[in-house]
């Protein structure tokens, strides 16, 4: 029988894969689309940004789109966490 | 002898779904890891699967050095935005065509997943095929299942400590020419070699070997079948594919069951016994440490580990094989197990489809491309002869494999004029040439402020390079009339 703040003891690297993993496959699949229809040079001529060669861009790009998704993923995993339970509500069993 | 896995029941579970059965796996999910020593297993799987580790990355670190004519067969060139694809050449341009094979890569393993369960997981997955390197060299130094145990429970001694060095030091170069190989495939791979020969890798090359061989190290040396439990999505996806004709790796219970141990001259039949002598070398092999004889479980890679296990101990003890074996639910239970099913047709002909249509699409596209950016300082300008004009930047992207010169003209409003620098433009192939081009037309011959134009490219040595572009040409809201 588990109570719901056992089932919210899931491994610590189980809990890190779900945040890194699916923000890293949905950041490959951004940086794949953004640089297919914007070339990194053409980009940074236009906003007048220092030039850097396209792989140094797509790295750039990749790891901004990484950690956005990163803040996204933390968000859901922060607030899957079971609420605590006051007295008044037993917990119950699932 | 320390437990080998979490909990090995001795309760048949036959269904999947049971109510005890969540509870079990709910419980295996949140335990501690113990770490997995999988028992190194010899027969007909696992020679196939060796088979499969030697063709699999054969080709994954011998495909970038295949070169024709000079060019890299298989080159992601992400710095020059072109892939290069054993003699096809796509560029972004050719976005739709790179979906559709990975569409298509998607639905195959849909099919086959459908038709023979998870191949994949077993034979093919990076995750297994680099496991099994580096499970290989781990028992060339630690030794077997058992010295591997014993050294990490001992003491840090010195010859501990060298043999752990010796392991990840090869670990980590293997890892390393795993990046090297990996970069190879996104930059000319020739090109690479020799900078890192001569030590002038730029950061970002370096950056990328480092991250791809350090992700290999991680996933192979240290997450093993975590990285299947906790990260990898097919293995939670994979059971809607599934039906009860598909091919999965199950215990027979009612022949295994009642377990248990007993002499090889006892007539189990006459004690009461089943096949199965619970020697739990079906746990000992499995490489994520799972009971294959709990039922169909979604840790099981379907590597068949336990079948070349089982067999073994099966034909010491005189019995049957295939106590564990390839089958379906269907046939477990005593029906007629199907292989053509409507999901497995339906898989087939979306696949075929989809597969026709791209090498019809790829067949039929034309290797030229016309890009018409409008020059965004202004709107238009007037002439001092009076005529309006509108400056644009034309890119040529010739993706054939050859040079050709082309012919520009512009249509769509009566009288108009454009103005190039040279008739006719070369471009070299595979090449991207960016032109300006200026486009004039008397004001009283515009109806409207914004209207459109058509600017076509035309090969002028083949008749079948030919493509149009439209653009926007602006001029004054009211003409005077």
């Amino acid at each position: 029988m588990q109570t719901n703040s056992e089932s919210s003891s899931i491994p610590l690297v189980q809990r890190i894969s779900a945040v890194l993993w699916p923000a890293f496959l949905c950041a490959g699949a951004a940086t794949g689309v953004f640089f297919t229809f914007f070339d990194p040079i053409v980009l940074l001529e236009c906003e007048g940004e220092p030039p850097m060669s396209r792989m140094g861009a797509y790295t750039l790009g990749f790891f901004m789109f990484w950690l956005l998704c990163v803040a996204s993923s933390v968000g859901t995993s922060y607030f899957l966490s079971p609420q605590p339970r006051g007295p008044s509500h037993p917990a119950q069993t699932p | 002898m320390r437990p080998l896995v979490d909990d090995v029941t001795h309760t048949p579970v036959r269904s999947t779904s049971g109510a005890s059965r969540d509870e079990q796996v709910a419980q295996s999910l949140y335990a501690q890891r113990e770490r997995v020593y999988p028992r190194e297993v010899h027969g007909l799987f696992a020679t196939m699967r060796v088979l499969a580790v030697v063709v699999l990355l054969g080709l994954f670190y011998g495909v970038p050095w295949l070169h024709w004519d000079g060019q890299q067969l298989l080159l992601f060139d992400l710095p020059a935005r072109q892939f290069h694809i054993f003699g096809l050449t796509l560029f972004p341009q050719d976005f739709i065509f790179l979906s559709a094979i990975l569409i298509i890569s998607a639905l195959t393993l849909f099919f086959f997943t459908a038709l023979a369960g998870r191949l994949w997981c077993g034979y093919a997955c990076p995750q297994t095929v680099w496991t099994e390197v580096f499970l290989w060299i781990e028992r060339k130094i630690e030794g077997d299942r058992r010295n591997q145990m014993k050294l990490d429970k001992s003491a840090w001694t010195g010859r501990k400590v060298a043999v752990k060095a010796t392991k990840h030091g090869i670990w980590i170069l293997f890892s390393l020419w795993t990046g090297f190989t990996f970069v190879g495939y996104f930059t000319p791979v020739l090109d690479l070699g020799a900078r890192v020969m001569t030590l002038e890798l730029g950061p970002w090359e370096t950056f990328w070997i480092l991250f791809y061989g350090f992700a290999t190290y991680g996933n192979a040396g240290w997450m093993r079948e975590q990285v299947c439990i906790y990260m990898c999505p097919y293995a939670r996806f994979q059971s809607a594919m599934f039906d009860k004709n598909t091919l999965a790796i199950s215990y027979d219970p009612g022949r295994g069951e009642p377990r248990g141990a007993r002499k090889r001259s006892t007539d189990h039949k006459v004690a009461g016994l089943g096949d199965c002598i619970d020697c739990t070398m079906c746990v000992q092999v499995c490489p994520t440490g799972i009971d294959i004889r709990d039922g169909l479980q979604y840790q099981c890679i379907a590597c068949a580990a336990c079948i070349d296990a089982c067999d073994r101990v099966m034909g010491q003890m005189g019995y049957d094989k295939g106590l564990i074996r390839y089958t379906t639910e269907n046939a477990l239970s005593g029906e007629r197990p199907r292989i053509l099913r409507p999901r497995v047709i339906a898989y087939a002909v979306v696949l075929l489809a989809l597969v026709a249509a791209v090498g019809v699409g790829i067949a039929s596209r034309t290797p030229l491309a016309l890009d018409v950016i409008r020059d965004r300082n202004a709107l238009y300008r007037e002439t001092h002869e009076g005529l309006v004009e509108n400056v644009y930047t034309l890119k040529l992207i010739n993706m054939d494999d050859e040079d050709h010169r082309y012919e520009i003209t512009v249509s769509g409003i009566d009288g108009m004029e454009l103005g190039l620098d040279a008739d006719l433009v070369p471009v070299a192939a595979h090449e991207i040439l960016s032109i300006s081009a200026r486009v004039r037309t008397d004001p009283y011959s515009l109806t409207r402020a914004s209207s459109t134009i058509v600017f076509t490219l035309q090969a002028v040595d083949d008749g079948r390079l030919r493509v149009e572009e439209e653009a926007r040409f602006l001029g004054p809201v009211s003409p005077a009339r």
